[in-house]
């Protein structure tokens, strides 16, 4: 079950993706629409941060394309946000939280230039926008987990963007973070922004989103909550295991060459 | 003391240059180590280090005389071959990180030996000062090459600076800096290139062998001392930058002794002090820290006992009764009254021991803590009452008055414990 749009805000043009040798994202092919909240689900290793680090060109792409906004990545990067796992980056670095959320502002200020008065305004506004303003001044390797993703988002935020890419924003968070998140999220999304989310628990997954891709090293769905979560889908994304396609893979990686690499 | 004298008054004019010289070496690579050594790369510092001696045997051979450009630039194209090595093979082989660094060393350090040795059979009068280069010697550094080593400090320091946000979004957060389209393969590569003259220009005052301590110890021990990435890199130029003059004051007093050394020597004295000696992050006050815990611990613990008499209906307090009770404890006991006598907390009339008003409502924001964390463990965790004492008589000490506002709060304001004892308020009777 595989719904496309019309002027898509993001289309996926059958990407496939090798870490060194192996297929981790096998012919993903979709279009996806403005103005959603749309959650990107699948079992552990399925390739999800996979398909937005290859959306936001982080790793090389095997064959295929991406499109956003029906322009290259390029040219479009200051519409685009992301927000990299939490646990990608070393906390301990020594750092504030105005200077973590002020990187957002670094993409639209340039190479060379130092951020000045506008852009510690912008960084306040998007901290209080998730209740952080009183840690300003706090070392990152102070804050908590769920902090930690307040400021990440604030960050997010700072960049003005249209359509934001996060990879596990709930991801060890507590509960009262996960619902301020959400709702930010959802205000977001009425203003008529794009955000796209992996995520991994399912069950908050059925209230949190309107549009649902489901992913298992291959697309299994991708359309409207209620088109989608079907049993069968479902149990294709998770249940089961894909036993001919992860033999394959085993079979590529033993050669000394990727064949799917053009 | 007339050489104290004459060295740091700065009489001789090469003296002053010497200085100088070392100063900005000292920054620059203390600069370029501390971003490395957030980034945890230290190693592949001490890898270009060591990999930058076949490139001055070359530069030196092929110049046929000592002369800083060859030797720079032959320094810096073996730098740049190891440093390309290492990142080649991380990609191409399955080799792990430290196999590969420790091979890249030992194996452009070995070749570096090797040529070493062919130039010094070789009868060349020129090459008298080539073994400096293993250790280092700052005092014979000539005057022109001091300008060379000096200027190529400088554009270190200063690209730097400019690049700083750059430079500390490719530490902290590399990926980000891809996403909003920030070249961060050129920065890295720029890095890079900074971190090879840094080594450069420090082999011929610090040595091949030792000049990675110049790029990573500054760092860590200023690591000790703050959290901010400002002040990090102002307290590692700082040390570096002292300990090399130091260094460069020894091999000027005591004739044949090398620099680097001596550096090392004076930035492990800075780096041990740190790890003593610096506010929050060091042993020293860490270990008052725990003393004073321990201190505020038996305090806590002492007036309990005098509340738990009271609330049992005593109406004095023996002081040779609270001795009896922390058995082989006299003299820490003593001394914890003493202390408690002296803040106002109790009172000592003709050997009874008493609560003054204060004393009394401590004690009871004690045992009321204690309390509450018994009922919160029994009513929220659906621990048994014989098994939340242990625990409440930890957490006593450290619960917060916004936590215990909490705790009341989602209590609802209990009037007893598990074990059905009273949860004494400020205003309530004994």
């Amino acid at each position: 079950m595989i719904i496309n749009v019309d002027s898509p805000v993001l289309e996926i043009h059958d990407l496939t993706v090798s870490y060194d040798q192996s297929p981790v994202l096998w012919n993903v092919d979709l279009s996806l629409p403005a103005g959603k909240l749309i959650g990107i689900l699948g079992p552990n290793g399925a390739g999800k941060s996979t398909l937005i680090k290859a959306v936001m060109g982080l790793i090389p792409i095997t064959g295929g394309y991406v499109k956003l906004f029906d322009r290259e990545l390029n040219e479009v990067r200051s519409r685009i946000s992301y927000v990299p796992q939490r646990e990608s980056v070393d906390w301990n670095f020594p750092a504030s939280v105005l200077d973590v959320v002020m990187m957002g502002t670094y993409g639209k200020l340039g190479l060379f230039r130092r951020p000045g008065k506008k852009e510690k305004k912008i960084a306040m506004d998007c901290l209080e926008k998730v209740g952080m303003q009183a840690f300003v001044d706090r070392q990152i390797s102070e804050l908590s987990g769920g902090q930690q993703q307040r400021v990440f988002i604030a960050r997010a935020l700072a960049q003005e963007a249209d359509l934001y890419l996060m990879d596990e924003p709930f991801a060890g968070v507590d509960m009262a973070t996960e619902t301020a998140i959400f709702q930010l999220l959802q205000e977001m999304t009425a203003a008529g922004k794009t955000v796209i989310v992996v995520h991994h628990d399912i069950h908050s997954a059925m209230n949190y989103f309107d549009w649902i891709i489901m992913l298992n090293l291959h697309l299994v769905a991708s359309g409207p909550k209620a088109q989608v979560v079907t049993e069968e889908l479902l149990r294709k994304t998770y249940g089961g295991k894909l036993n001919l396609l992860t033999k394959v893979t085993d079979i590529i990686r033993q050669k000394d060459f990727n064949p799917l690499k053009s | 003391m007339s050489d104290f004298v004459y060295f740091f008054t700065f009489q001789d004019s090469s003296i002053a240059f010497v200085v100088i010289g070392i100063t900005l070496l000292g920054i620059g690579s203390a600069y370029v180590g501390t971003y490395s050594f957030l980034d945890k790369k230290a190693l592949l510092g001490d890898a270009i280090s060591h990999a930058v001696l076949p490139g001055i045997c070359l530069g030196f051979m092929l110049a046929g005389e000592k002369n800083p450009i060859y030797i720079v630039t032959g320094a810096f194209l073996s730098g740049a071959l190891a440093t390309f090595l290492t990142s080649w093979l991380k990609s191409n082989t399955r080799l792990s990180d430290d196999a590969i660094i420790a091979s890249i060393l030992s194996i452009f350090f070995g070749f570096g030996v090797v040529l070493l040795t062919v130039i010094q059979k070789s009868g060349n009068p020129e090459m008298a000062g080539l073994n400096q280069f293993i250790f280092g010697n700052a005092i014979a550094i000539l005057e022109e090459d001091l300008y060379i080593y000096g200027g190529l400090a400088i554009l270190i320091i200063i690209t730097l600076t400019a690049f700083r946000k750059e430079f500390s979004m490719l530490v902290f957060n590399a990926d980000f800096g891809k996403s909003i389209g920030y070249p961060m393969g050129a920065i890295r590569l720029v890095f890079n290139v900074l971190m090879i003259l840094a080594v450069v220009i420090g082999i011929q005052a610090i040595g091949v062998v030792l000049m990675a301590a110049l790029l990573i110890a500054p760092g860590a021990a200023a690591r000790f001392w703050t959290d901010k990435l400002g002040k990090l890199l102002l307290i590692a130029g700082a040390f570096s930058a002292v300990s090399g003059i130091l260094g460069t004051y020894v091999s000027f007093v005591i004739p044949q002794m090398p620099t680097g050394p001596w550096v090392v020597v004076f930035l492990s004295l800075f780096a041990f002090a740190s790890f003593l000696f610096a506010p929050k992050k060091g042993v020293l006050s860490r270990f008052i820290a725990r003393r004073y815990y321990l201190k505020k611990t038996h305090q806590d613990h002492l007036l309990k006992l005098i509340y738990h008499g009271l609330e049992s209906g005593k109406n004095s307090f023996p002081i040779e009764e609270i001795y009896e009770s922390f058995p082989y404890r006299k003299r820490q006991t003593k001394h914890t009254i003493d202390e408690l006598l002296k803040t106002d907390l109790l009172t000592l009339n003709q050997g009874l021991i008493d609560f003054t008003s204060k004393g009394k409502s401590e004690a009871k924001r004690i045992v009321r803590l204690h309390r509450l964390w018994e009922l919160y463990l029994n009513e929220y965790m659906n621990i048994a009452p014989d098994h939340v004492h242990d625990s409440a008589e930890k957490l006593e000490h450290i619960l917060t008055p916004e936590l215990e506002a909490l705790l009341e709060n989602r209590l609802n304001y209990p009037k007893l414990d598990p074990h059905q004892e009273a949860i004494p308020r400020d205003n309530d009777e004994l």
